[in-house]
């Protein structure tokens, strides 16, 4: 009796030389910077979206220092009666110096004619006519300012878009390169003295099984390093204490690694799209590689 | 039948230079032919047309009654199925076991599992590797090798042997045993023909020969006429 094991059946011996062995890591890696990009996107358009939500709903009254109380006190009823406004809260001098201590250091109010600052909550459903509020506020203290922050977080979002373009194209380039991996991978596998690739066509392999057994193989060594890659993505979030610790979220919506199903989503999601990138780009290689043999 | 047959077949390198020039050369089904000539001579290119690893720069292929210029891949690739090949530096894949190098031919072909362990084992004992089918190719001898080389040149049965230089450098006990195992194989049915620089070693067969020189056939007349 002769006893030796084979292969699976029908499978032709495509990864026996040394040309795909880096592939795995290469494809690690970037689906690690994909990961943690895609994560980004994530935290990026959350955070976005809590600074817009907080900023949608808060509006800054500045009364002239040397309004009287009186006045003061009118304006202060005029805000309590005006529909959408949910609440109005006049800040204590205190609170005001806190503020303005990281620029001005510690503030003697006492001295300075530094506005009284009233916060006020809206109801952004509630369409309230801040042209008219204005109006009402200026025949009582005719300096009033009333600061909507609806306008400034213009340039924010379009820093923040731009960075989402930055993490957008580097996930895009990390699977271009996924894609050029392997079909360098099949090229090298070509190159080897002794090509099993060769061997295979010159023994009559069609060129479709070839290319299937070729597309097969970047596949595992795909998924294989996109496992590895998502792991290590996922290991540096939860390392980091979750994606929101990050950046200090404004607003309860957060990114919370391993309890968020996004995250889940992006580093899982990932590992497939890594592995058909790198199936697909092997068969088109070697089908273009074996064109140009006889 | 003619189961090769080259009309003024000429092949040239990258570079342009004449490797084969206007050769004419037909082989019988069922014959045994001697390729000689010196090293460089263009034997190895020759053959590397005939097994459709090369096209030739002009003239015509005929392999099995069939145009090889007209033909698709798929039925090029076919073609080749038809064909043995010891190849002069062998081609084995030395990650692979001897079986499994064996069996590629066969597995090419789609052939059921269990088809392919009983004809490898039997070509395996035929060669004299009983029980090394495990082994990998790259711990085993030359001899050993060499062996597991013919046996997948003829573990399909193929129409047509081609072996290039397989005698090696064996010495003349192991060359007279592998021509043997060669005849064996031709009486069956296979068309053989080898490939040697030793013209005097050929020379001590029957079989008919042809012989190249700078890449020119010169005596391929005195080997039809042998027949």
């Amino acid at each position: 009796m002769i006893g030796y094991r084979f292969g699976a059946p029908r499978e032709l011996p495509l990864g026996t030389d040394q040309s795909g062995h880096l592939l795995p890591w290469i494809v690690a890696v970037l689906v690690y910077l994909a990961g943690l990009s895609g994560v980004g996107l994530i935290v990026l358009g959350d955070t976005l979206r809590a600074f817009e939500h907080a900023l949608h709903t808060t509006l800054t009254l500045q009364v002239p220092a040397e309004a009287s109380n009186a006045r003061l006190e009118t304006v202060l009823a005029l805000l309590r009666q005006t529909p959408g406004i949910v609440s109005v809260h006049l800040l204590e001098p205190a609170e005001t110096a806190r503020l303005l201590e990281p620029w001005l250091g510690p503030v003697p109010l006492d001295e300075l004619p530094v506005p009284r600052l009233i916060d006020l909550r809206i109801d952004p459903t509630a369409g309230t006519d801040l042209a008219a509020l204005r109006r009402q506020l200026a025949s009582v203290v005719p300096d009033s300012r009333l600061d909507d922050h609806r306008q400034w977080p213009e340039g924010l979002r379009a820093a923040v878009r731009r960075i989402e373009g930055i993490l957008g194209l580097s996930i895009t380039l990390a699977l271009l390169l996924i894609a050029a991996s392997a079909m360098l991978a099949v090229g090298a596998a070509l190159m080897v003295e002794g090509s099993p690739i060769k061997l295979l066509h010159v023994l009559g392999a069609a060129d479709s099984d070839i290319a299937r057994g070729c597309a097969v193989r970047s596949l595992r060594l795909g998924l294989l390093g996109g496992g590895i890659g998502a792991v290590a993505a996922l290991l540096t979030i939860l390392a980091l204490g979750g994606a929101g610790s990050v950046v200090q979220l404004p607003a309860p919506i957060t990114v919370n690694g391993a309890a968020d199903w996004r995250v889940w989503g992006v580093l899982t999601g990932i590992v497939p799209v890594a592995g058909l990138i790198a199936m697909a780009s092997a068969r088109v290689a070697v089908r273009r590689r074996l064109a140009g043999m006889p | 039948m003619a189961v090769v047959k080259l009309e003024g077949v000429e092949k040239r390198g990258d570079s342009g230079a004449q490797i084969i020039s206007d050769v004419s050369l037909t082989l019988e089904a069922g014959a045994f032919y001697f390729l000689t000539g010196a090293s460089g001579s263009g034997k190895t290119a020759l053959l590397r047309l005939i097994t459709l690893i090369e096209r030739p720069t002009r003239g015509s292929l005929t392999l099995f009654g069939a145009d090889t210029a007209a033909l698709d891949r798929n039925a090029q690739a076919a073609l080749r199925r038809r064909i043995g090949i010891v190849f002069q530096d062998l081609w084995l894949i030395d990650a692979l076991s001897a079986g499994d190098n064996v069996a590629l031919p066969l597995r090419i072909a789609g052939a059921p599992e269990d088809q392919v362990r009983d004809n490898v084992a039997e070509l395996l004992a035929w060669v004299g590797l009983s029980g090394r089918g495990d082994a990998r190719t790259a711990t085993l001898s030359g001899g050993e090798r060499r062996r597991v080389a013919i046996a997948r040149a003829i573990v399909r049965s193929p129409e047509l042997l081609i072996a290039d230089e397989p005698t090696g450098n064996g010495g003349e006990e192991i060359a007279l045993l592998l021509v043997r195992i060669f005849e064996r194989i031709n009486r069956l049915g296979t068309t053989v023909l080898i490939a040697t620089d030793d013209i005097a070693f050929a020379r001590r067969f029957e079989h008919p020969r042809f012989h190249m020189d700078h890449g020119m056939l010169i005596d391929a007349g005195a080997a039809a006429a042998a027949q």
